[in-house]
């Protein structure tokens, strides 16, 4: 039971008052951006990660704060959609399908509940199962060499282009510019300046913030500028409670969400989107005899929910044992222990173990709080669905900036943000995905110095790349990835209509 | 209003097709003094930059009809500008003043009444001063008025 000898240790790092402070702190933040209407997880971590880095606390508390502000963002993003029908992000759509009908019928105090229980059990669950199997991936994943790290790396790109929203090509095309923007600066090889342009400023590359913050919170305050989104706010109702009868109607559900969510978060490139819809789908097929799904079934809502949390806890898999992220959110952390000069990937456990242990027990603590803080407190946070937008707007553009120049202390790296959120936007009028891109970014210096690496070892023989077993497996992996859906054009469409969701 | 077609995809596809041409020429003309390993640093801007350059032609080759809601620019200008215009005077003005003209601009192109806006910006940034810089030591410029 060494596991658990490990999660005793990870405890012991995350029961220190002050880490159990920034949990709490993260998650009632995060509840709180969260809630705020159109503000989507991602948003929230991003909004507040230049923050954390300049208060340089040490990385294994960074990381528990920032995984605080994760869960609590999805909690709060739940209270918009449900109460509001606006989704903070993709995650969340099939959350508004039978959520916001509960919320008209005057049930939304229940429905709050039950999405918080659910989100609960999911993560939970998945946790478990995370601290089970996290060191026997890593340890297998140890004996990766360069050559293999590159094969793996291009098959989770394959799989993000493939099964991620948004056309193949444009997929592709997103990769390839977070490569691109990630190789600017001085390259640590040689010293050879690559993409500076003659930019002083941009010899140390692109700052990871204010990526993120260019990428998501400008692009959104414009997208929300052009076509404004507005919703009348439902009574959070003093409809009846949530009764145990159908909390224990939605057990079987929140269990099939689980394992849904489980499977589709270890891959990468899938993620939450898909894991809510599939999950949706799949508890529609089962259950919805009297095709009450849509106008209101809870167990319509706790589905999406739990196969919500289960998945982006699950996402948290490759990012600890491969060092390969498999969502935006888990991207964002990756970034932060890179900027740490931490390296994840399978090493973490034995090198860091503060850092991957903690993280671990601090994701228990986590999911503990927030259904103590959310299940008393909801009523509070709703509230923030009442903030007019010309005052939330301005207020996350105003503190977007305010962080990015806490951290880089230049007023350069702002306009470099507005000028990356206004491609951004461009990219997202025509359906290019940033998420991809922001992957692309956090690997390309892992991708680039793993094929180095290899060349050197075989003094530039590029068949070194195809040299062992595993390395032939996750490049036909990756080659059958991208021809199946050229090949065999149902099958992809099929893939395509999953994760677009079948409410849009 | 809802205008479909396809120039978009046509635009996008175009620049990166241009942007892969590009990152290749570059890494191809950089003068490499000292590699330490065999590949350098040229390889990989190249290979990525193909990638990009194929990806861009077949979007360009096979554009996809979007629809997309016309929204209203002149908001979406607004917001620009004002985030533009921001990092040149946050030195000269100070965090507040700055911030609080950030604000406001966003403010109004969100439609808020002038008033309240105007009330809503400095209230804003004076917290984030309060917050960022003075309770969390992370300093923020000063102007001539000292915020």
């Amino acid at each position: 039971m060494e596991a658990l000898s490990s999660l005793a240790f990870g405890f012991s790092v995350a029961f220190t008052p002050f880490n159990l402070a920034l949990a709490l702190a993260g998650a009632a933040l995060g509840t709180a951006i969260g809630a705020l209407p159109g503000i989507g997880p991602i948003n929230a971590i991003v909004l507040l990660l230049p923050l954390c880095f300049s208060l340089q606390l040490p990385p294994e508390s960074a990381l528990i704060l920032l995984a605080g502000i994760y869960y609590g963002s999805g909690y709060g993003g739940r209270i918009s959609s449900i109460l509001l029908n606006i989704p903070g992000d993709p995650g969340l759509v099939m959350t508004t399908l039978d959520g916001y009908p509960l919320a008209q019928q005057g049930r939304g105090a229940a429905a709050l509940a039950l999405s918080g229980i659910g989100s609960f059990v999911g993560g939970t669950l998945t946790v478990v199962l995370l601290t089970f199997l996290a060191v026997p991936i890593a340890r297998l994943a140890v004996s990766f060499g360069p050559a293999e790290y590159v094969a793996l790396m291009v098959l989770a790109f394959a799989l993000l282009a493939t099964m991620g929203q948004g056309r193949t090509a444009k997929t592709w095309a997103a990769i390839c510019l977070g490569l691109l923007g990630a190789m600017i600066g001085v390259d640590g090889g040689s010293g050879v300046e690559r993409f500076t342009f003659g930019s002083l400023e941009l010899l140390g590359g692109i700052d990871f913030t204010t990526l993120t913050i260019g990428l998501f919170a400008v692009s959104e305050i414009l997208v929300v500028a052009e076509g404004m989104r507005s919703g009348s706010v439902s009574n959070l109702g003093a409809g009846s409670h949530l009764k145990l009868r159908e909390l224990v109607a939605c057990f079987p559900a929140m269990l099939r969400a689980t394992g849904i969510g489980f499977f589709l978060g270890v891959l990468p490139g899938t993620g939450a989107a898909v894991a809510s819809a599939l999950a949706y789908t799949a508890e529609k097929r089962v259950s919805d005899r009297d095709g009450t799904f849509g106008k209101g079934d809870m167990r319509g809502l706790a589905a999406p929910e739990t196969a919500d949390n289960a998945a982006q806890t699950a996402s948290m898999v490759p990012m600890l044992a491969l060092g390969i992220p498999g969502s935006g959110t888990t991207a964002v952390m990756l970034g932060a222990l890179l900027m740490y000069s931490i390296t994840p990937g399978p090493l973490l456990f034995t090198q860091r173990p503060e850092i991957a242990w903690g993280l671990i027990a601090s994701m228990y603590i986590g999911n503990i709080m927030l259904l103590v803080l959310n299940l008393p407190l909801v009523g509070l946070f709703a509230r923030l669905l009442l903030v007019p937008n010309w005052i939330l707007f301005p207020g996350v553009l105003g503190l977007s900036f305010a962080g990015v120049y806490a951290a880089t202390n230049s007023t350069f790296e702002l306009l470099l943000a507005t000028g990356i959120g206004i491609v951004a936007y461009a990219m997202r009028k025509i359906g290019i995905p940033l998420i991809p891109m922001l992957i692309a970014f956090v690997l390309a210096r892992l991708l680039e110095d793993n094929i180095r690496r290899a060349l050197s070892l075989s003094d530039g023989d590029v068949l070194v790349l195809v040299s062992s077993p595993v390395a032939i497996l996750f490049w036909v992996l990756a080659a059958l990835t991208f021809l199946v859906p050229m090949l065999a054009p149902r099958l992809g469409r099929r893939i395509r209509a999953m994760s677009d969701s079948e409410a849009s | 209003m809802n205008a479909a077609g396809s120039s978009g995809d046509r635009i996008a596809g175009a620049l990166f097709l241009l942007v892969g041409i590009g990152a290749i020429w570059h890494a191809w003309s950089l003068d490499v003094p000292f590699a330490a390993d065999p590949v350098g640093p040229k390889v990989f801007p190249m290979v990525v930059g193909a990638i990009l350059a194929i990806a861009g032609a077949a979007i360009l080759l096979r554009p996809d009809r979007v629809e997309w809601e016309r929204g209203d620019y002149g908001r979406v200008i607004l917001v620009a500008v004002a985030s533009l215009v921001y990092p040149l005077v946050l030195d000269p003005l100070g965090f507040v003043p700055a911030t609080t003209l950030l604000c406001f601009a966003c403010a109004k192109a969100f439609r808020g009444p002038t008033l309240g806006s105007a009330i809503a910006s400095v209230a804003l940034a004076g917290s984030f001063l309060l917050l960022i810089d003075i309770l969390l030591g992370l300093p923020l410029p000063r102007g001539p008025l000292g915020i």
